[in-house]
C-alpha cells in the first residue's frame, strides 16, 4: 500500500467518522439525556438531505440548502415532540423505540409521497483539492471533519458551561428535584429534542453531496447508526465521538484492503467490544429513571 | 370437554382460514400463512420473554438460504429443503443464542439488528460467488413432485402451510400452558424471582431464544421453497422491522395476533400500494396510534369484546349445571 492511498484512505476515514458522529449524535443526546430510542432521527436525517436537494435545485445555493435541512429538521423534530414524545417520555426504552419507528416509517412513506421514488443527485458545493504531502484531498471533505470538531465542541460547551445545559443535565439525574427547582423539565426535553433533530437534519444536509438522495436513505444507515452508539456505549457523547472515528477508520481502511471487507468488518469490531464490555465503551449500567 | 375447550379457539380460527381459502386469492392466503409463522416467533420473544428482536430478518434469511443451498446444489426435494431450514435454524440459534441473550434489553434489539446487516452484506458480497449476489439463487424448475402433498404447487402448498402453522399455534399454546411458558413470562417480570426460586433465567432464554428463532428460520425456509428463490433482499435492513411492526399491529404477547396482523399488514400493503402507492404511512401511523391508544394491538383490542360475548351463554350453562 502506498503513501497516498494511505493518507487518502485516512483522511476519507476522518470526513467518513465526522459524518457517522453528526448522524448519531441525535440518537445519543436523546437517550443520554430523556431515556428514549428516537429513531425517527433518521427521519430528520432525510430530511435534512432532501431539503438540501430541493433548495440547491430551486436557489442553486447548496449551503443554504444546508441551512434550510437544519431548520425544517428542527421543526418537525418540535411537531413530532409535542404530538408524540411528550406522552412517552415515561415509558421504559422498548416501547419508544417502536413508537419511533413507528414515526420514522411514517414520515419515509411521506417523503416518498413529496419527493417520488427517484434517486437525487446534488452538487457538491467545493470542488476544490488541496494537496497534503503529495495527495489531493478533497476541500469538501476537510469541511465535513471541521463542523463535526465544532459540533462536538459545541455540545460539549453547552452541556458544561451554560445554566440551560447543567439544567438539562441535572434533569437526566433527578427529575422531581429539578421540577421542585422550579424549572420546567419537559421543556428542557423540547429543547434538546430540537437539537438533536437539527443536528440529524445537518448530517443529512452534509452528506447529501456525497451519495444519492433516496427515500430509504434513512434506514440504509440504520444498522451504522446502531453500530456506532452501540460501540460508544448508548448516551455517552464522548463515547459517540470515539466510536464513530473508529468506525470511519475501519470502514474506509478495511475498504482499502478487501472491499466486502469495508461493510462487515465494523459489525465484527462490534461484536467483539460487546463481547468485551456488554455496555460499549463508555456506557454505564444506566437504568430508567 | 375440558380437551374440546382447550382446543376449539384454534379449531375455530383455521376453520375460518380454511374458508377464507375460498374468497382470497391463493397467493395472498400463501403470504399471509408464511408471515404468520414468521411473526410468531417474534410474538413469542417480545410477548412472553421481554426481547425485541430488531434481527428476526437475520434468522429468516438463515433458514431460507440452508434450504436455497440444499435445493440449488445437492437435492431436489422441498420437504428435505424445508428440514435443512429448520436444522440450520436450531444449530445457528444454538451458536448465537449463549452471547445474546445475556445482553439487556435495548442492546439486544440494536445488536440483532446487527447480525441482520452482517448476514446480508455476507449473502450480498461476501459469499457472492456461491449465492450469486443480488441476482438470488433460482431453483423453481429443479423441484420434484412429491407424492402426497406436492409442494411445487400452490394450492397444494397452502394445505401444507395451513397444517404447519396450524400445528405451531397448537405448539405455542401448549408452551403457553406449561411451567416453561409461565417461567419465560416471570424472567420478563421479574427476573432476579426467578433465579431465587432456584431456575436458571438463562437456559430459560435460551431455550425460548431457540425455539423462537427455529420457527422464524422454518418460516423461511417455506418462503425459499414457495417462491422458488432466495435473495439477499430478504434480510435488507428496510424490512428490519417488519416482524416488530406484524407483532404490534396484532397485539403483543396474545396467541391469535400474528395471524390477526398478518392480515391486515399483508392486506394493507396490497390495497394501499394500489391506491395510494405508498403504504408505509398508513402503516407507520398506525403503529403510532396503537402505541399510543395503550399498546393493544388490534387483537388485543378485540379479544376481550369476543371473550364478553361468548362467556356470557358459557357462565350462565356452568351455573345452570352446578345447580
Amino acid at each position: 500500500m502506498n503513501m497516498q492511498l494511505l493518507i487518502s484512505g485516512i483522511i476519507f476515514g476522518l470526513s467518513l467518522g465526522g459524518i457517522f458522529f453528526l448522524m448519531s449524535i441525535g440518537l445519543s443526546l436523546c437517550f443520554g439525556l430523556m431515556r428514549i430510542i428516537s429513531l425517527d432521527q433518521l427521519l430528520y436525517y432525510s430530511l435534512g438531505a432532501y431539503l438540501t436537494y430541493t433548495v440547491g435545485l430551486l436557489i442553486g445555493d447548496v449551503w443554504l440548502g444546508v441551512i434550510g435541512g437544519v431548520v425544517v429538521a428542527a421543526i418537525v423534530s418540535l411537531l413530532v415532540e409535542r404530538v408524540v414524545f411528550r406522552r412517552i417520555y415515561e415509558r421504559d426504552l422498548p416501547f419508544t423505540m417502536i413508537t419511533s419507528f413507528g414515526v420514522l416509517i411514517g414520515g419515509v412513506g411521506a417523503i416518498k409521497y413529496f419527493w417520488g421514488l427517484i434517486p437525487r443527485p446534488v452538487p457538491v458545493p467545493i470542488a476544490a483539492q488541496v494537496d497534503i504531502i503529495g495527495t489531493d484531498i478533497p476541500v469538501y471533505r476537510l469541511v465535513i471533519i471541521g463542523v463535526a470538531v465544532l459540533v462536538y465542541l459545541g455540545i460539549w460547551l453547552f452541556l458544561n458551561r451554560t445554566i440551560i445545559g447543567k439544567a438539562i443535565r441535572a434533569g437526566t439525574e433527578d427529575c422531581e428535584h429539578v421540577e421542585g427547582l422550579g424549572i420546567n423539565v419537559y421543556r428542557l426535553f423540547t429543547i434538546t429534542f430540537i437539537i438533536a433533530g437539527g443536528l440529524s437534519g445537518l448530517a443529512g444536509g452534509l452528506y447529501a453531496p456525497l451519495i444519492m438522495v433516496d427515500p430509504q436513505m434513512g434506514l440504509e444507515v440504520l444498522a451504522f447508526i446502531f453500530m456506532v452508539v452501540i460501540i460508544g456505549g448508548l448516551g455517552s457523547i464522548k463515547g459517540t465521538l470515539i466510536s464513530s472515528l473508529l468506525v470511519g477508520q475501519v470502514v474506509s481502511l478495511g475498504s482499502l484492503i478487501y472491499a466486502p471487507l469495508a461493510q462487515m468488518a465494523p459489525f465484527a469490531v462490534m461484536l467483539l467490544i460487546l463481547l468485551v464490555k456488554p455496555t460499549g465503551l463508555f456506557g454505564s449500567a444506566l437504568q430508567k429513571r | 370437554m375440558n380437551i374440546l375447550r382447550w382446543w376449539w379457539g384454534l379449531l375455530l380460527a383455521f376453520a375460518l382460514m380454511a374458508v377464507g381459502r375460498v374468497f382470497v386469492p391463493l397467493p395472498f392466503a400463501n403470504e399471509v400463512l408464511i408471515f404468520s409463522i414468521y411473526t410468531m416467533g417474534c410474538n413469542y420473544l417480545l410477548g412472553r420473554v421481554g426481547f425485541i428482536s430488531f434481527g428476526q430478518p437475520a434468522y429468516l434469511a438463515v433458514g431460507a438460504y440452508a434450504a436455497a443451498f440444499y435445493l440449488f446444489y445437492f437435492g431436489n426435494n422441498p420437504y428435505v429443503g424445508l428440514l435443512f431450514g429448520t436444522v440450520a435454524g436450531i444449530v445457528f440459534s444454538l451458536i448465537i443464542g449463549p452471547l445474546f441473550v445475556r445482553l439487556r434489553g435495548d442492546y439486544f434489539a440494536l445488536v440483532n439488528l446487527a447480525l441482520a446487516v452482517i448476514i446480508f452484506y455476507l449473502m450480498q458480497k461476501v459469499l457472492a460467488d456461491v449465492t450469486h449476489g443480488d441476482n438470488g439463487l433460482w431453483f423453481l424448475t429443479s423441484l420434484t413432485s412429491t407424492p402426497i402433498l406436492d409442494l411445487t404447487r400452490p394450492d397444494q402448498f397452502f394445505i401444507f402451510a395451513f397444517l404447519v402453522a396450524f400445528a405451531l399455534w397448537a405448539f405455542y399454546k401448549y408452551l403457553d400452558d406449561s411451567i416453561f411458558g409461565a417461567l419465560c413470562l416471570a424472567t420478563k417480570i421479574n427476573e432476579d424471582k426467578v433465579k431465587f426460586l432456584g431456575y436458571s433465567s438463562f437456559s430459560i432464554r435460551l431455550f425460548a431464544f431457540v425455539i423462537a428463532n427455529t420457527t422464524t428460520a422454518l418460516a423461511g425456509a417455506m418462503y425459499a421453497v414457495y417462491l422458488g428463490f432466495v435473495s439477499p433482499a430478504i434480510t435488507g435492513p428496510e424490512r428490519a422491522a417488519d416482524p416488530v411492526v406484524v407483532t404490534i399491529l396484532g397485539g403483543v404477547g396474545t396467541l391469535y395476533g400474528p395471524l390477526v396482523g398478518s392480515i391486515v399488514y399483508t392486506g394493507m400493503k396490497d390495497v394501499f400500494s394500489k391506491i395510494i402507492g405508498n403504504w408505509e404511512l398508513v402503516i407507520g401511523f398506525l403503529l403510532v396510534f396503537i402505541m399510543l391508544a395503550g399498546e393493544k394491538g388490534i387483537w388485543g383490542s378485540l379479544a376481550p369484546l369476543l371473550e364478553k360475548l361468548f362467556t356470557r351463554g358459557g357462565k350462565a350453562a356452568d351455573r345452570g349445571s352446578r345447580q
